[in-house]
């Protein structure tokens, strides 16, 4: 297992999980989010290739009101 | 009032690649309720919108509410990316929202101070040059240095969105001089009143200036009757449009009758 941060808060992940693997981990079920790790974007062409690491900080972000 | 109305409305014109009618660009936030917003946005007829992205948790919904209503609004969306303090956060958040909002516009937010929320003019511009490069529209906001300004239109800038005064302050314009000059060197380039817009008559003076149009939140969203403010602005950017394009009479240091003075009434050549 691995800890890594999901919007602040410590997780435990399985290793070698890619960030479309860790979203159905994380339960995330809605769509219309976009993730950052470690302050990087990373777009969806990207999911599969991209790896989850120990002590990585994760960012999942959605559509709020603004000004 | 209502021919004039549908005749300045008429106008188009043009930002970011789109043509609109409405000059007014209306934020979502800080409404009393989603309901509320929604009323609010459609009385305003406005065609931006103005949101944002926040940390969102498994599970959660009421952030996909929001945009759903968004959404059905069917107008344009200006994602900002308020709260970043450094170019590097403000890129991120841009591309995020580009992915999520699908849309290359903007509003480039970056602070400096937290105090008035003043935005980095360093930062600001850093920022400002990778995302034209990205293939942004950028529409920075910025506060009324002139300097700024240049270093933004440097970098390829075609919006600016200085401010009238701090974010949610209600202040109005307090440096008319720097809007007006602002103005007055970049006549080309789209330029929006972006914050401390308080109360209609602000909204007409900034359209009086030149302005292209004005962006505004709190001053709608924090009303006691948010729908009537919204249409109360609406008419003020209509009303501040059509009244920099008529052009204004140029002041005068004594007073000069209006009524003529040929003609005058007999009595006068008594006294």
């Amino acid at each position: 297992m691995i800890k890594v941060s999901v919007n602040g808060k410590i997780k435990e992940l399985q290793k070698g999980l890619n960030v479309s693997q860790m979203i159905e981990a994380l339960n995330y079920k809605t769509k219309g989010f976009a993730v950052a790790i470690n302050t990087t974007f990373v777009p969806i062409a990207k999911y599969e290739e991209t790896i989850i690491h120990d002590g990585d900080t994760i960012d999942i972000l959605a559509p709020v009101q603004g000004g | 009032m209502k021919n004039e109305e549908l005749r300045v409305k008429s106008e188009e014109w043009e930002i970011g690649g789109k043509t609109l009618k409405s000059r007014m660009l209306i934020g979502s936030a800080l409404y009393p309720s989603p309901a509320n917003m929604e009323e609010a946005i459609k009385e305003s007829e406005a065609q931006i919108v103005t949101v944002a992205l926040r940390r969102q948790s498994a599970g959660e919904s009421s952030g996909n509410n929001f945009w759903d209503i968004i959404k059905e609004l069917n107008i344009n969306v200006l994602p900002n990316t308020a709260g970043c303090h450094s170019a590097k956060e403000a890129i991120t958040t841009a591309q995020m929202a580009r992915e999520v909002f699908g849309t290359n516009w903007i509003k480039l937010e970056v602070i400096g101070d937290q105090y008035n929320l003043q935005p980095d003019p360093f930062e600001t511009v850093k920022a400002a040059e990778i995302l034209v490069k990205e293939g942004f529209e950028v529409f920075p906001y910025t506060t009324d240095d002139l300097v700024v300004a240049k270093r933004l239109v440097d970098v390829g800038c075609k919006i600016l969105m200085p401010w009238g005064s701090p974010i949610g302050s209600g202040q109005g314009l307090i440096n008319k001089n720097n809007l007006k000059t602002i103005r007055k060197q970049f006549p080309d380039l789209k330029l929006i009143v972006d914050a401390g817009i308080g109360k209609p008559s602000d909204a007409v003076e900034a359209m009086q200036l030149g302005y292209d149009g004005i962006l505004l939140n709190s001053a709608i969203a924090l009303a006691q009757d948010p729908v009537n403010m919204a249409k109360a602005f609406k008419y003020a950017t209509i009303a501040g449009r059509l009244g920099y394009e008529a052009g204004l009479m140029q002041k005068r240091e004594f007073a000069s009758p209006s009524t003529p003075t040929v003609g005058t009434p007999f009595w006068h050549q008594f006294s």
